[in-house]
């Protein structure tokens, strides 16, 4: 019958007979070593999105703490936490970010942590015919458009544009550019056969699967390294969860996640030479 | 052309041409649905309006969901201006032709968003012209066109003037949709409200107070000629 929730909301209104229940709960939660139960808000570069959220689930049910992230261009991630942003930890796809917080004195440069390295790639529609067959061709009249990241923000796009400057081919694609607000965005724009080719991470490539093509892996040399950096912020309201994450992010498990999304792992010596061309994984 | 004035022009390439567009659609339409009794009229009715209430992202989408080169229209014209080329000129830019990072496409997407605004000026002034007006010059000979351009069009070019001023503040400032058809190319200005956007975005918003004070410069100057038409 319904008259026990009833007599239960009755009961609710005797303020002083309940009072003691909010404490019991603090002092349960408190204690209880398996559910620590923090909120960490956790600012990323949009292209860990995919491993981040395989992590979300099992992370949560491991340590009780809940993830809630921020996914965007690791420079547009850094205005939002430079204007303010309550961020735990942010987690960039460029030490640039990271050394300009920690210049800005908002983050602690003994904290920052490599996560994992990657690698750029250039990508065509998979549908499309008369595609470029290398990087070098995209100055041809192959490519009509090409999209990069708009490098003042994007991560990827600063590493491609550092590619095109190294390999001599800024001036001749000048024309052809197309910026994305972010690397996803430049996938898409891709995928929909809205540009010829595109300069995203090799993760990128490999999340979109069938709809588009990876021409050819990009040098490492023609760009900085490519390694995602986190570090929890100094007004972190859950700075010990945060550094909690940091070191899943670090350990096998975490590192086996990103390694299944095509991330290279975090301890990899940095590459020096590669060979211009590495057949698409 | 760069620089605010480079910007400044640009955005008037886009805005002038997206206000002639919507009036140039907007302007007759406005006059017939003012004069005519349909069954589906406050569904077209409707469809006009609608970018009024709708966020501006939403008229981007559509766009670009109707105009992409893999879309419902897009695909047939990239194809079509393909074949085109192959046998006229291979050489063509308009091969494979995409309505998105086009000058064109951002002129569309702002003469949609704009279109109400100069629509409904233009039909509430045409909806107020007492029809002895027309009758009596029918009745002289005049044809459907001669009446509308001699006689309705001029009694109502207060109602359509206000339209055009309303419509291209709106067009000037219509950010959503146009970013969003047009992306953002290095290799060409950007409209005003995008560049305000972008200054934002870098991490450095003291950039953008020249943006923000000519567009709301031209804002304030388009409401005091809005507010000094002539009322009909």
């Amino acid at each position: 019958m319904a008259i026990l929730p009833y007599l239960r909301r009755i009961g609710m209104r005797l303020p002083l007979k309940f009072q003691s229940v909010p404490a019991v709960v603090v002092v349960m939660v408190a204690f209880n070593p398996f559910a620590s139960a923090e909120p960490i808000t956790v600012s990323v570069a949009i292209s860990l999105k995919p491993a981040l959220q395989t992590m979300d689930a099992e992370y949560n049910r491991a340590s009780g703490d809940t993830l809630t992230f921020n996914f965007g261009a690791s420079g547009t991630l850094l205005g939002q936490i430079k204007a303010g942003a309550p961020v735990d930890l942010f987690i960039s796809a460029a030490d640039k970010q990271v050394s300009e917080l920690i210049k800005d004195g908002l983050a602690d440069a003994a904290g920052r942590q490599v996560i994992a390295r990657g690698r750029l790639a250039l990508i065509v529609p998979a549908k499309q015919t008369d595609t470029v067959t290398s990087f070098k061709e995209v100055a041809t009249d192959k490519v009509e458009r090409l999209a990069i990241g708009q490098p003042k923000t994007v991560p990827a796009g600063d590493y491609a544009s550092q590619a095109l400057a190294k390999a001599d081919l800024s001036a001749n694609v000048a024309e052809k550019l197309v910026y994305g607000t972010n690397v996803r965005q430049v996938l898409d724009y891709v995928v929909r056969g809205e540009v010829d080719a595109g300069l995203v991470y090799a993760t990128d490539a490999k999340e979109a699967g069938e709809t588009v093509k990876v021409v050819e892996l990009i040098d490492p040399s023609l760009h900085d390294p490519i390694i995602y950096r986190a570090v929890v912020l100094k007004d972190a309201a859950h700075r010990a969860a945060a550094e909690r994450f940091i070191t899943y992010l670090l350990s096998d498990a975490g590192q086996r996640v990103l390694s299944e999304k095509g991330f290279d792992p975090a301890t990899a010596a940095p590459q020096t030479t590669a060979p211009t061309t590495v057949p698409a994984r | 052309m760069t620089g605010l004035w480079g910007t400044l022009l640009f955005s008037l390439l886009i805005a002038l041409p997206a206000t002639a567009l919507a009036a140039l659609v907007g302007v007759p339409l406005a006059y017939f649905m003012a004069r005519r009794q349909f069954t589906g009229k406050s569904l077209v009715e409707a469809l006009v309006i609608i970018p009024l209430v709708l966020p501006p992202t939403v008229v981007g989408y559509v766009l670009i969901m109707m105009f992409g080169r893999r879309s419902l229209l897009g695909e047939p014209i990239a194809n079509l201006t393909r074949d085109l080329a192959t046998y006229f000129d291979p050489q063509s830019d308009y091969a494979g032709y995409g309505l998105l990072f086009t000058p064109e496409g951002g002129v569309l997407a702002a003469a949609v968003v704009a279109m109400p605004l100069l629509y409904l000026p233009a039909k509430a002034a045409f909806a107020s012209i007492e029809r002895e007006m027309e009758d009596i010059a029918k009745l002289n000979g005049a044809s459907g066109w001669q009446t509308f351009w001699l006689v309705s069009l001029p009694i109502a070019s207060r109602g359509v003037a206000s339209g055009l001023v309303l419509g291209f503040a709106r067009a000037l400032g219509e950010f959503g949709a146009t970013v969003m058809v047009m992306g953002l190319m290095p290799s060409r200005p950007m409209t005003l409200p995008v560049l305000v956007y972008s200054y934002w975005e870098q991490g450095t918003p003291s950039a953008a107070i020249g943006p923000v004070l000519l567009l709301s410069g031209i804002a304030l100057l388009l409401a005091i000629l809005f507010n000094r038409l002539p009322r009909g």
